[in-house]
């Protein structure tokens, strides 16, 4: 109860709610398996990657093109406000943080699609009957679709805050790339930021180890079946 | 002498105890239904994990047999793995909630003449036996209704019913089932019936295998239970923490200006931290199961191995009773 009013309210305090959904009906809708295999362990290739300056450079040229368009004529040369570029700024911020993972480590089955990565949670995309079903708290709702073969999460907070993600598999499996959209209502441009990754083989530990309940991790040299 | 006294008052009171239920029924509890909903993407939602689920169905049925047994109000108590519709009282269960604080159990007790004694939910905190005492409380109160004639009717009815599924030939004549699912018997066999007899040797048999069975979850319940009450301990403390979460959601907000970056990050970290701890419970079902695993499984595959044994068993023994039926009716 507590839980589902958390949700409506933050629908209310979401401007994004009314807006037109990151995620469609049609995306949610999977016939048959899932359109790609994204499982494996994904280390990050830094050399391909966007540099965060020269997005910013291009977010800042964006919203001097669209000062241009508020600006009425004759008024000299445009410029964002300070708090456009606040806001540009703050969105940049925290794609970069959210970006940061070295590796993803990505598991999938016939319902879900997990994708870990270090000092932050798992996404989470769950398809049940072929329709995809969110994962919520009292602090934001997240949900995956698919576009054709690309997976789209999106992870929706308060005041219109939105993280989306979006995953593209190479033709041969091997590169994996993300595209990280930060957007909120404060400010007039998203941010944007690709990610690339190459599929790695991790290598087999030399210890087996179990997680368990009373003892916690209990490694062993020898064989575990379990 | 004086010392002897209490003593004998004790066994008075156990005697007198005993005369007050001149007809002790056997009692088989059935493993419970683990009430996991069918639709899985529920599961995450409402806390519910099936393999833990599975696990509770089969230790909980043998916490409220310790309690039955307890009493000294009953005959023989079992847990079994399926429901016997033969047994003199036979109480089914589901689980409707275990979340480490509460547990609720939709408890269904149904006696061999197919009288309902009741059908509800019994909920209670963990930490105390009150449910388990409270459905031990609501039997006796049931069993009290029902006179002499009726406790031993219900004895009867179980035995023809066993009697039937073992030979309907011989025995599909003495009971009445009406519509509403309800046995009255028609008639009884004579005593010295030689079929009869059988029939309650091979009973006495199968009750032999029925408490190895009962051994094993008994094992179970003894194996995983300090690790059970270690995830019990570690739910309530979930529970707790997601209440306290709940109000620090409605309570708190960040000063930081809107739209800023430190507005922003905490939004995100809040969602992010719900997460993180959700996560790590999905992690700790995989851990308690790696745990007690190796345990329920062994404990399975010998419920099996038993299960089977009997199987093959009935079914000969079925096979030749008809035959024996047929041999001594016979007018060739």
């Amino acid at each position: 109860m507590l839980r589902n009013q958390g949700i409506a309210a933050l629908c209310l305090s979401i401007a994004a709610c009314a807006q037109p959904p990151v995620i469609d009906i049609e995306m949610k809708r999977i016939e048959g398996p899932m359109p790609t295999d994204l499982s494996g362990s994904w280390e990050r290739n830094y050399a391909r990657d966007d540099d965060v300056n020269a997005v910013l450079r291009d977010a800042y040229n964006k919203l001097v093109r669209t000062s241009t368009d508020r600006q009425p004529m004759g008024a000299g040369v445009p410029m964002p406000s300070a708090k456009d570029m606040s806001s540009v700024l703050a969105l940049g911020r925290l794609a970069e943080l959210i970006t940061r993972p070295d590796v993803l480590i990505i598991s999938q089955n016939e319902h879900e699609i997990s994708i870990e990565r270090e000092d932050d949670f798992a996404m989470l995309c769950a398809f049940y009957d072929g329709v995809a079903k969110d994962t919520q708290n009292n602090y934001g709702v997240e949900i995956c679709g698919w576009d054709g073969q690309q997976l789209v999460s999106n992870l929706v907070l308060p005041d219109g805050l939105q993280v989306t993600h979006r995953f593209t598999v190479s033709e041969d499996g091997e590169q994996l790339r993300v595209v990280t959209t930060v957007s909120s209502n404060t400010s007039r441009v998203p941010f944007s930021l690709r990610r690339f990754y190459t599929k790695f083989v991790r290598p087999p530990s030399e210890m087996n180890c179990v997680e368990t309940f009373s003892m916690k991790r209990v490694c062993d040299t020898a064989e575990i079946k379990r | 002498m004086r010392f002897l006294v209490p003593h004998i008052v004790v066994l008075l009171l156990l005697i007198s105890g005993q005369d007050a239920h001149s007809t002790t029924l056997n009692v088989s509890i059935a493993v419970f239904d683990p009430g996991v909903p069918a639709d899985q993407s529920l599961h995450r939602a409402q806390q519910v994990f099936p393999r833990v689920r599975e696990i509770e169905a089969m230790f909980l049925p043998f916490v409220l047999h310790d309690k039955l047994a307890g009493t000294r109000e009953w005959g023989a108590v079992r847990v079994v793995p399926q429901p016997d519709v033969a047994a003199e009282l036979l109480i089914s269960g589901t689980i409707v909630r275990s979340n480490g604080e509460i547990l609720e159990l939709n408890i269904r007790a149904v006696d061999a003449s197919g009288r309902v004694w009741f059908d509800k939910v019994f909920a209670g905190l963990v930490m105390n036996q009150t449910l388990y005492t409270d459905i031990a409380e609501s039997l006796r109160i049931a069993r009290s209704q029902l006179n002499d004639k009726a406790l031993t009717d219900i004895v009867e009815i179980s035995l023809l019913r066993y009697a039937n599924q073992l030979a309907p030939s011989a025995f599909g004549s003495y009971l009445n089932e009406a519509d509403d699912g309800t046995f009255t018997i028609i008639r009884l066999p004579a005593k010295n019936d030689p079929m009869l007899d059988r029939i309650d040797r091979i009973r006495r048999t199968e009750y032999v295998i029925t408490d190895t069975v009962d051994a094993q979850f008994q094992e179970l319940h003894t194996e995983i239970a300090s690790i059970y009450q270690l995830w019990r301990e570690y739910r309530r403390k979930v529970i707790k923490y997601q209440a306290e979460d709940d109000r620090r959601a409605q309570n708190t907000s960040s000063n930081a200006p809107r739209g800023s970056y430190e507005a922003m990050k905490n939004q995100y970290d809040n969602y992010k931290f719900v997460r993180i701890t959700a996560q790590e419970q999905n992690r700790l079902v995989v851990a308690f199961y790696n745990e007690v695993g190796p345990t329920v499984d062994a404990v399975e595959v010998r419920i099996a191995e038993l299960e089977t044994w009997v199987d093959q068993r009935y079914a000969e023994w079925h096979r030749l009773l008809e035959e024996l039926f047929e041999v001594e009716t016979s007018t060739d």
